[in-house]
């Protein structure tokens, strides 16, 4: 963080906070300097079927990889005469077509893994596939940047390695009131107060008491800042629109946090897959599409940025069980007012020049949609947070 | 054998220890005590609980997926799975074969599988049990051979021509050389050798011939007309395989932080003949395990933390439901891991959440008081769930034997007491603190000392 956004932020500081005494003592900047800018980062779990998602329909390769799966043209909502988004997709599509949309397609990284769990820690973390990182590139943007957990949320029930620092990891709360509760009780403040040492956070034990500390206060801070803003919007009624709307409820009521993490499971689809993405989808869109009409309603989505990708996409072939198989390089969404490449970034996947394994080779690296946030939506030299160059793509 | 020697002992191997069994085995050596626990858990009882209805639907012929009858046995298979997992915690909380439920435990989150038939999730659960202390190879095969895990990994789909590689790929990257031990090409092959593996609607393993890829295989340097047995074989002849399990058997019983040397000395013991036991028996009888700094140095999961409570105070879960909610809480449900990974561990249970959670538990459970459920659908289960979701409070239905409690651990000092539930890992600042609390009785003094973060430690 350079000087002027440092002072420009620092007022944000003031008080607003009431952090432990020695947590305190540890930092040598004050506890909380972000940037009015937001990012909203939505991970498709278990890899969605990119293929299936912005569909080829006229082509051959599509068509023959897939004799039972594949979706036809009437099917889908047409984007061209050879591209259409899935069926379930018509309320995101809506937000597609008026501009708010920029789909990035073949986006990768070299040697891709195909694991899960692999992969997942190698989009968390901003590390190549030969490389093994134990903290998430929200993660250390939280300690080079916001300088307290408070920098970023993830809105589920436990918190993934993408939000976790060295020293400082970000909060998972799914409910702000249901936090704070837990952690006012006069037992743990005594408790706690009494262990005010500086070197807590060396072993199990020190890393315990640094946890409690740090969720009494970040609970409280987040409660007195929500607790009188609701939503007005009306958000489909399951657990990810639940987690969008919460999301929407802290970005509208003030709170400083920057980056919010949120995933949706379930797209693992080695068999039947065609009914288990039309709803997966379906969830994903109408969540997604009221969640930037309420931000566009308050006026919040002029400083907002959704970036939605899974870890990996599936294999063109399809397998015997009426699914797909791990595959590599699949789309990315980014969805805001202020995109500078509206629609398709690129196009759409090639079918012909496939890896050795069957499947879509990468056009652009993730790391390089990293660099670009950072540098042009979060204010931040991109070296700082990630390990190595990378380019930026002007996104936004 | 020194007294918080038997303690580290006891919560590593077993679930913790109370005065009772303290005082059976203090005084004896090391040897002894360690030989006490394997044959304690010499006999291997299978835990079960009655499901007539899905028996009986998997003995007729297969039913049509879309019926109404289908779905109400769908759903009869997920109460019966929340049974299963009191059943399973009640069964840790108040064994006698603590080393053989504790590497149960261990083995459900190495070779990680969820099924929505309880019928087949309880075969699964008692097939870790026989193999817990057993010989690793045998465990292997019998693993693959489980038809929840046939289902879980898609091995039931796989056929010659159209070999489905997800078990190959987690059978080497996660149960048993860990990643980068092989080729893309080496998943491939394993897969073609696991198609016809398959299990028929009972259950029962089959393998259909026909289905099978016979041909010629190249696995991991070396050709042949590989069987799924011969992979797991080739599998186990790599020097990586010990080392792999050994490390991970090293961070789960003895520190989060892997010291090398002693995982080397480790595999070598286990590459012997694979013997599960003799592997433990190693760790537990050297020095190093009792090594000041691993003791009270692991964060206990929260299953370790509820079976624990229960041990000391025992109690029952009497809607089994709640028992899920808290485990849910906590950041892991019994029978339901989150990914064929399963649960990371260590410092990974603690986040501001669920560390509050765990610090608030003790009076919640064993003073009746109030938590707040958030109940959350998901995704595996219905579309519907979503939509009845909502937050709610409520008192928790438990019945506190204190009786029990009082019978064990009443006549004990209070530092006798704190030395059961925190052994040596209390802060000075903490300490002081205790001091100045008022203590009217032992009950409370018992749910202070659980509440904790010290508590937290095993």
């Amino acid at each position: 963080m350079n000087r002027r956004v440092f002072l420009k932020n620092s007022s944000l500081a003031s008080g607003a906070l009431f952090v432990p005494g020695f947590l305190k003592a540890c930092d040598a900047v004050p506890s909380l300097a972000m940037g009015a800018k937001k990012l909203v980062v939505i991970q498709l779990s278990g890899g969605n079927d990119g293929l299936n998602t912005l569909v080829q329909h006229t082509n051959d390769n599509y068509l023959k990889n897939r004799p039972v799966i594949a979706r036809t043209k009437q099917q889908l909502l047409s984007v061209s005469d050879e591209l259409g988004f899935h069926e379930s997709l018509k309320a995101f599509k809506g937000l597609y077509d008026e501009g708010y949309v920029s789909v990035m397609n073949s986006v990768g990284y070299p040697n891709p893994s195909r694991s899960h769990f692999r992969s997942t820690d190698i989009w968390h973390t901003a590390s190549g596939s030969d490389a093994y990182l134990q903290t998430g590139w929200v993660g250390r943007y939280l300690e080079k940047v916001s300088n307290s957990p408070l920098g970023a949320i993830e809105v589920d029930d436990t918190l993934s390695l993408l939000m976790k620092g060295e020293n400082i990891n970000g909060i998972a709360t799914k409910d702000a009131r249901l936090f704070y509760r837990t952690t006012q009780d006069p037992f743990f403040s005594n408790v706690l107060s009494a262990n005010t040492d500086a070197h807590l956070s060396e072993h199990n034990l020190g890393y315990l008491y640094k946890t409690a500390l740090e969720a009494k206060s970040s609970a409280g801070y987040i409660y007195e800042k929500t607790k009188v803003y609701e939503s007005k919007a009306s958000y489909p009624k399951n657990a990810f629109g639940k987690q969008l709307k919460t999301i929407s409820e802290f970005i509208n009521s003030g709170l400083e946090t920057q980056i919010y993490y949120a995933s949706l499971g379930g797209f693992d689809t080695h068999a039947n897959q065609v009914n288990a993405q039309k709803r997966l989808l379906e969830v994903y869109s109408e969540g997604i599409a009221a969640f930037m009409a309420d931000l566009k309603s308050t006026g919040a989505l002029k400083d907002t940025l959704v970036l939605t990708f899974s870890e990996f996409g599936r294999r063109l072939k399809q397998n015997t069980a009426n699914g797909t198989d791990h595959g590599a390089a699949n789309m990315v969404f980014l969805m805001g007012e202020n995109l500078k490449h509206k629609g398709m970034y690129n196009q759409a996947p090639d079918l012909v020049n496939l890896d050795a394994n069957g499947d879509i080779k990468y056009q652009i690296d993730f790391r390089d949609i990293y660099a670009s946030l950072l540098k042009e939506w979060l204010a931040t030299e991109p070296s700082t947070i990630l390990k190595g160059r990378f380019q930026t793509l002007g996104l936004i | 054998m020194e007294k918080a020697h038997i303690l580290h002992l006891y919560q590593r191997a077993g679930f913790g220890i109370g005065p009772k069994t303290f005082s059976n085995i203090q005084g004896l050596n090391r040897s002894k005590i360690v030989e006490g626990l394997f044959e304690d858990s010499g006999k291997i009882a299978p835990l079960t609980i009655p499901t007539p209805e899905i028996d009986e639907h998997l003995a007729t012929k297969p039913m049509d997926r879309k019926s109404k009858r289908f779905k109400e046995l769908v759903k009869k298979s997920r109460k019966k799975h929340v049974v299963y997992n009191r059943a399973w915690v009640n069964r840790m909380a108040q064994t006698q074969e603590v080393l053989r439920e504790r590497m149960t435990l261990f083995w459900a989150n190495h070779f990680v599988m969820r099924s929505r038939n309880i019928v087949f999730s309880q075969h699964y659960n008692n097939t870790l049990r026989t193999h817990a202390l057993g010989n690793f190879k045998d465990f292997v095969v019998a693993v693959a051979q489980e038809p929840g895990m046939l289902d879980y990994l898609n091995n039931q789909q796989s056929k010659k021509g159209a070999p489905n590689e997800n078990f190959a790929r987690e059978l080497m990257e996660l149960f048993t050389l860990g990643v980068g031990r092989y080729t893309e090409t080496d998943i491939k092959e394993a897969a073609r050798a696991f198609t016809g593996w398959r299990h028929d609607p009972l259950g029962n393993f089959k393998f259909a011939k026909k289905r099978h890829d016979a041909g010629e295989k190249t696995f991991l340097g070396t050709k042949g007309n590989f069987s799924g047995e011969d992979i797991i074989a080739l599998i186990l002849k790599q020097p990586a395989c010990a080392q792999f399990i050994a490390g991970k058997v090293y961070r789960h019983f003895v520190n989060d932080k892997v010291d090398e040397a002693r995982v080397a000395a480790i595999a070598k013991v286990f590459s012997k003949n694979y013997d599960i036991s003799a592997m433990m028996r190693f760790i537990f009888m050297s020095d190093w395990f009792y090594d000041a700094e691993n003791m009270m140095s692991k964060i206990k999961s929260p299953i370790d933390l509820l079976v624990g409570l229960m041990r000391v105070v025992p109690f029952n879960w009497e809607k089994p439901q709640q028992l899920k909610y808290i485990e849910r809480l906590l950041g892991q449900v019994l029978l339901e891991p989150p990914n064929v990974a399963g649960w990371p561990e260590g410092r990974s249970w603690i986040d501001a959440n669920t560390m509050m959670v765990r610090l608030k538990l003790p009076s919640v459970l064993l003073k009746n008081g109030e938590i707040a459920f958030d109940v959350k659908g998901e995704f595996e289960d219905s579309f519907e769930a979503f939509s009845k979701k909502n937050n709610f409070s409520r008192k928790l239905n438990i019945a506190t034997n204190w009786e029990a409690f009082e019978a064990q651990y009443g006549h004990l000092t209070d530092e006798e007491l704190a030395f059961y539930l925190l052994g040596g890992a209390v802060r000075s600042g903490t300490k002081r603190f205790l001091q100045t609390l008022e203590l009217e009785n032992k009950q409370d003094f018992c749910i202070q000392l659980m509440s904790l973060p010290e508590y937290q430690l095993c």
